[in-house]
């Protein structure tokens, strides 16, 4: 019987977890969704989920915070202690946070001069950015300092020869 | 040997000064392979590193064939000139392309080629992938391309590094300029230079400041201010962001940008003059009237409709996402202030066709922008008031058309024929690229559109220039960027040269 219940219990849980994970990937829009059905989705509660990228541009209480989810890019508008908590924003050194973003998306928003935005309302980061490691190949030097090598030598010689020539003239 | 080089210079010519205008593009790329040692990023700069190396190697190579012709620069006719300047744009194309491929940013060969030949072409097209992880050295790379393709590879050349000028006009004209401010061809390229540089500096320094004060850091907003600029100056449309100029959410930055892409739009020749203190050029000349008078009209046309239409209703979302946008697209810049698919979606009909024609009139001769010129708009549209004047006139009147660029020039009927031509092979070049999209399935507003802004190097998109867009349209974008650029003749030189090669070729076996 106890056997019989808590396996039960087990199936509800993770039964629960299985419909409330999918009702939330469910609502998560990419970014050209967004901008492909802009009129529909105008001033509706969005969310999404994107790497924080470039770097956050402070005005006075909030920020500007670009993400991209690899299907394009969009300015979130956030509180500066929202943008502050982010650690790691995407370029060539660094992977950004994986934020996702709640908030009300404007195809034309009248706050921001007619910007396509989201105006956050909640964050969460699900994944935590990191530095990236760009190992220098040892093939590439070696191919680097023979093309220098074939370079400077062809241009001694041809120095050389235009020299010569000049001479002789 | 010989032999050959008395029966055939003309390959000798080619050789040696197309190996030239390579290895000044060589020496170019130690801009960004400084930067990425500035930086540390050691991947890029070794990148460069082994760029730098092939351009050398394949400019010297060229340059040790040719150098017997070195000496007598003035057996460089008009043919050569053109073909010249043709060709180093091919192999520039193929060179300048290494550091992306390298960097492993671009899916292909083809896609590099397309992104270096929209750089040159001030067209500011990308198919560059991931541009938000982009190093430092290589974003520097697109940005000196797009800024040295405005101004023109062959003028670079020409400035720093021929000594002999004789023929250096005619590979200067093939290149798409022919104003001679001062009468020699080097103090001309040089002029050119000057002028841009100083405006690199002031401008540079506006969007620095401007970028600290929307929160870039201090570092951020130098390069991005040096890059946006160039971008701005040259009418490109690059930008380091995939979202182009919605990066920076700035009103102020949006306006710092149009100040100079509309001043990179207009031709050379009335800097020089303005600088000389002759302000009166700005209102008589026939360009600037031609771009002011055709930039308010579709302005105004386009406002109006998307006002109507409740896509843009109050004035400032007006400005900044209409009026920057035909702004924009009339001088050939590209730079975008709404995403792609919102023309495609949003702007309807109307609005999609008044960029078309804004894309295909493009800026002033001479300039660094695109399109078939202001000049010629004026040149065509006074030569049909001229020739209704002479119909409605008494047959024994003489009447004299006039029209005024820099200085008062007679509209005779070969200026008018000469301007028609070229505007007539823009039009043909523009319904090829067009067919070719409708071929592929994409809608005839889509294909019109993407058409204008490769042929008119402009560098608007709607949504067809994408990395999975099919191989013979990027070939044919790449052409079409090529051509609209060049301005037709050197392109059509170079494969008359071709031909003839190989028909001689035949003829001896």
């Amino acid at each position: 019987m106890c056997k019989t219940l808590k396996t039960l219990t087990i199936t509800i849980l993770l039964s629960a977890c299985f419909i409330i994970s999918a009702a939330a990937k469910e609502e998560l829009v990419t970014i050209n969704d967004l901008v492909e059905n802009a009129l529909s989705y105008d001033r509706q509660t969005v969310t999404v989920e994107g790497e924080a990228i470039g770097e956050a541009l402070e005005r006075g209480e909030y920020s500007w915070v670009n993400i991209s989810d690899g299907t394009n890019a969009i300015g979130i508008w956030m509180k500066k202690e929202d943008a502050d908590s982010l650690e790691y924003f995407g370029d060539y050194k660094h992977i950004g946070d994986t934020i996702q973003v709640t908030g009300v998306f404007s195809r034309d928003c009248s706050e921001h001069g007619g910007d396509v935005d989201i105006h956050c309302s909640s964050l969460k980061i699900v994944k935590s950015g990191h530095s990236v490691s760009n190992t220098v190949s040892s093939t590439k030097i070696i191919i680097a300092a023979i093309l220098s090598f074939f370079a400077v030598l062809l241009a001694y010689f041809y120095r050389a020869k235009t020299k010569k020539r000049k001479n002789v003239n | 040997m010989n032999n050959l080089k008395t029966r055939s210079p003309g390959v000798y010519i080619v050789s040696y000064y197309t190996g030239y205008i390579i290895i000044g593009t060589a020496f170019l790329m130690t801009v960004p392979l400084l930067t990425s040692l500035i930086m540390g990023e050691w991947n890029p700069a070794l990148d460069f590193l082994i760029s730098m190396s092939i351009s050398l190697l394949t400019g010297l190579t060229l340059m040790t064939f040719g150098r017997s012709t070195h000496t007598d620069s003035s057996q460089v006719d008009w043919r050569y000139g053109f073909i010249i300047a043709a060709l180093s744009w091919i192999m520039l194309m193929f060179l300048c392309s290494v550091p992306y491929l390298l960097s492993g940013h671009t899916n292909s060969v083809l896609d590099g080629c397309f992104d270096v030949m929209s750089g040159f072409t001030t067209t500011g097209l990308v198919l560059t992938q991931d541009l938000d992880h982009l190093s430092t050295g290589l974003n520097m790379w697109r940005h000196i391309l797009t800024f040295i393709g405005g101004q023109g590879m062959v003028v670079l050349a020409l400035s720093f590094l021929v000594k002999n000028t004789n023929g250096a006009y005619k590979i200067y004209c093939g290149e798409g300029k022919d104003i001679k401010l001062v009468p020699n061809v080097k103090g001309t390229a040089r002029i050119i230079w000057k002028i841009s540089l100083v405006y690199l500096l002031v401008g540079t320094l506006a969007l620095w400041i401007c970028g600290m004060f929307i929160g870039l850091s201090p570092l951020s907003a130098f390069f991005h201010g040096l890059n946006m600029f160039e971008s701005a100056w040259s009418t490109g449309g690059f930008a380091p962001n995939t979202q182009n100029i919605m990066y920076y959410h700035s009103f102020a930055y949006e306006n710092i940008t149009i100040v100079f892409f509309v001043l990179g739009s207009l031709n050379f020749g009335l800097h020089y003059a303005i600088w000389q203190g002759k302000k009166k050029e700005i209102i008589k000349n026939i360009e600037v009237q031609s771009f002011f008078v055709t930039s308010f009209l579709a302005c105004a046309f386009a406002v109006i409709k998307l006002s109507q239409l409740g896509v843009y209703t109050d004035a400032v979302s007006s400005f900044r996402r209409v009026a920057y946008n035909v702004l924009s697209a009339h001088t050939t810049t590209g730079f975008g202030s709404v995403y792609a698919r919102q023309f495609a979606n949003e702007w309807g009909d109307f609005g999609i066709l008044i960029m078309v024609i804004v894309m295909m009139i493009g800026g002033s001769a001479c300039s660094t922008a695109g399109g078939f010129k202001g000049l010629r708009v004026g040149i065509v549209f006074k030569g049909i008031v001229a020739d209704i004047k002479k119909v409605l006139s008494p047959e024994r009147s003489v009447r004299v058309a006039k029209y005024h660029h820099i200085k008062d020039y007679v509209l005779d009927d070969p200026t008018v024929k000469a301007a028609s031509l070229i505007i007539v092979c823009y039009m043909v070049l523009f319904a090829i690229t067009t067919l070719l999209g409708t071929f592929y399935g994409y809608s005839l507003a889509d294909s019109a559109f993407e058409a204008a802004s490769v042929s008119g190097n402009v560098g608007l998109s709607i949504g067809v220039t994408s990395a999975t867009m099919p191989a013979l349209m990027k070939i044919q974008y790449i052409l079409a960027m090529y051509l609209g650029r060049l301005e037709f003749i050197s392109v059509f030189a170079l494969f008359g040269f071709v031909i003839g090669g190989i028909k001689k070729l035949c003829a001896r076996h």
